[in-house]
């Protein structure tokens, strides 16, 4: 397909013995909402650790807007414009909530030593901007209009708001959401949705990984079933929901409709 | 205008601090400054293992360093004093950057084992360099040269150690509002979601210890000058911990904190000596622990959780 922002072909992982990605092919185009689902286990998260570059694979390649991605060290990869929040909170906790989303912009700062030193406009101003652009980001998600609180006492939930709120303050082109939804309230997971749509609408592309099918499959455009390391089906959310394939392997076939919670089993 | 305040409050805090220094008689000036020196090594300190989050023991290593090499630079090779100065400093930033490399890389305690072999090296260094370094003896009878043509003597030369106060508290305030200071505690609370947000871990971490190295290197060129006389023991792991013990009762991550810390953990002995004698010593470790369980902000954050209930 052409016109992938991201891609990773023939992608493989093993550790040691186990297999936890085996040949998995993956484009998710800008503006996209993409869903990886499959049962705990089946790879999804080492596959966002892969195209993230926390490991290298052992086979395959990932391109990022036809750039070589795979090997990158993560903070590089990042700077390209790969943002992700992460299946368990991961707070700067000493830090209040308006610096833990600026050091999401961190490779945005382009102020110098001796402009920071000296205090200079083009340090001032980019604060300034940035600052903005984070109060802005703490109300887009859901967080209220208090940018100075401390983040070592958010609930569960409103921790899930910042991790996204972090990630998108790097003006990504590709975000990955590793269960963003996990832990929040029925109206923060409308919002959260409604957030979603709307990155996806400003071109950014987005790939999720989610259990909450009531959640998930109003919302994505496409989805790809994993299991064992292995892409087992892939389409539309109505495709994939009525996919005997997937009944039969990950919903047991016992289970109703859209509100499923798959890899809870 | 919110700078134009802040500049005042600067230039006012500085030219209290020097004034001070016309009205101290000769045993409190000694006092003083020394008490100025450990402010500004306690600053750089509270940096590396407050705000960057590193377990260095290295940091009076790197004043030593600074102090020998000013003085040899100057007085035993005769340098003009500018070049000793700036080499003394380029040395510590070297030899900081080389040690960085390779440590930065460890965690928590391997850092702290790494930095105190380095330490314990520069003092063997010390001991044994003969005619250069003076040994366990270290070297005295210099002095320091005039500057442009005017003698820096008397309170002028404190007024210098408030300014390299005032000029380490400037640097480290603003590179803690930026980018890079943000950097630095992120790394600190969670390095792995630092680095997903596009922090480059191991060049912020070298960049951190190399700064806050050569400022300790600029605060032992101040103390060089202080009795003119410079000794291997003062360079040691005892001042170290004490240190250590500043920033974390002060309210480890804080500036405030680390001034507030300096200034009380040195000036107690002089009141606790005559009651506990050297049991002053444990005096800290208890009220070390005591924080560390308690009142993990140290006393800034303690004045800072007050003027909090206050303006409730």
């Amino acid at each position: 397909m052409t016109g992938a922002l991201l891609a990773a072909s023939g992608l493989t992982k093993h550790f040691g013995g186990l297999t936890a990605v085996e040949g998995l092919e993956l484009e998710l185009l800008p503006g996209e909402i993409l869903a990886l689902i499959g049962p705990n286990g089946a790879g999804k998260t080492t596959t966002f650790n892969l195209i993230a570059g926390v490991f290298p694979p052992s086979a395959g390649s990932i391109t990022l807007d036809g750039v070589r991605i795979d090997g990158m060290p993560v903070h590089r990869i990042a700077a390209l414009g790969l943002m992700r929040t992460f299946q368990h909170n991961m707070p700067f906790a000493g830090m209040p909530l308006a610096d833990n989303i600026l050091v999401g912009r961190h490779t945005h700062f382009r102020a110098g030593l001796v402009d920071i030193l000296l205090g200079l406009r083009r340090f001032r101003e980019e604060e300034a901007a940035a600052r903005r652009r984070a109060a802005e980001l703490v109300t887009l998600v859901g967080l209220g209009d208090e940018v100075d609180r401390d983040v070592s006492t958010l609930p569960f939930g409103e921790g899930r708001l910042l991790e996204l709120a972090r990630a998108l303050a790097g003006e990504p082109r590709v975000i990955l959401l590793d269960e963003p939804a996990a832990g929040l309230t029925q109206p923060e997971m409308t919002r959260l949705a409604a957030t979603i749509r709307d990155i996806a609408a400003r071109g950014i592309a987005v790939l999720l990984i989610e259990h909450d099918m009531h959640f998930l499959l109003p919302l994505a455009h496409r989805v790809v079933v994993l299991n064992f390391g292995r892409k087992i089906a892939e389409g539309t959310p109505d495709e994939i929901a009525r996919n005997p394939e997937v009944i039969e392997a990950y919903l047991g076939g016992a289970v109703s409709g859209t509100t499923a919670r798959l890899g809870h089993a | 205008m919110r700078g134009a305040s802040s500049v005042l409050a600067w230039l006012a805090a500085i030219v209290a601090a020097s004034a001070l220094a016309f009205w101290l008689g000769g045993y409190a000036t000694d006092v003083y400054r020394k008490m100025l020196i450990w402010i500004a090594l306690a600053l750089s300190y509270n940096f590396l293992f407050g705000i960057a989050g590193q377990v260095a023991f290295s940091h009076f290593a790197f004043a030593g360093v600074g102090a020998y090499a000013v003085v040899i630079l100057a007085h035993k090779i005769g340098l003009p004093f500018g070049a000793a100065f700036i080499g003394a400093l380029a040395l510590c930033a070297l030899l900081s950057y080389i040690v960085a490399l390779p440590s930065t890389r460890l965690e928590g305690f391997y850092l702290a084992l790494a930095t105190l072999a380095f330490s314990q090296l520069v003092l063997v260094v010390i001991d044994e360099g003969g005619g250069l370094t003076g040994g366990t003896g270290g070297i005295a009878n210099y002095r320091l040269p005039d500057v442009l043509g005017y003698a820096i003597r008397g309170p002028w030369y404190t007024v210098l150690l408030v300014l390299l106060v005032a000029l380490t508290l400037w640097v480290l305030v603003r590179l803690d509002h930026s980018a890079f200071g943000r950097a630095c505690r992120a790394i600190r609370d969670n390095a792995v979601a630092a680095t997903a947000m596009g922090v480059d871990v191991r060049h912020v971490k070298v960049l951190a210890f190399t700064l806050t190295s050569t400022l300790a290197g600029l605060a032992g060129v101040g103390y060089a000058y202080v009795d003119n006389v410079i000794n291997p023991s003062v360079f040691g792991l005892e001042n170290m911990f004490l240190l250590l013990f500043m920033v974390i009762i002060g309210g480890s991550g804080s500036h405030l904190g680390a001034i507030i810390g300096a200034v009380l953990v040195y000036l107690a002995p002089f009141l606790l000596e005559p009651i506990v004698g050297h049991g002053f010593l444990v005096v800290f470790g208890v009220l070390v622990v005591l924080t560390i369980l308690f009142q993990p902000a140290g006393l800034a954050g303690l004045l800072a959780s007050r003027s909090a209930r206050h303006a409730t």
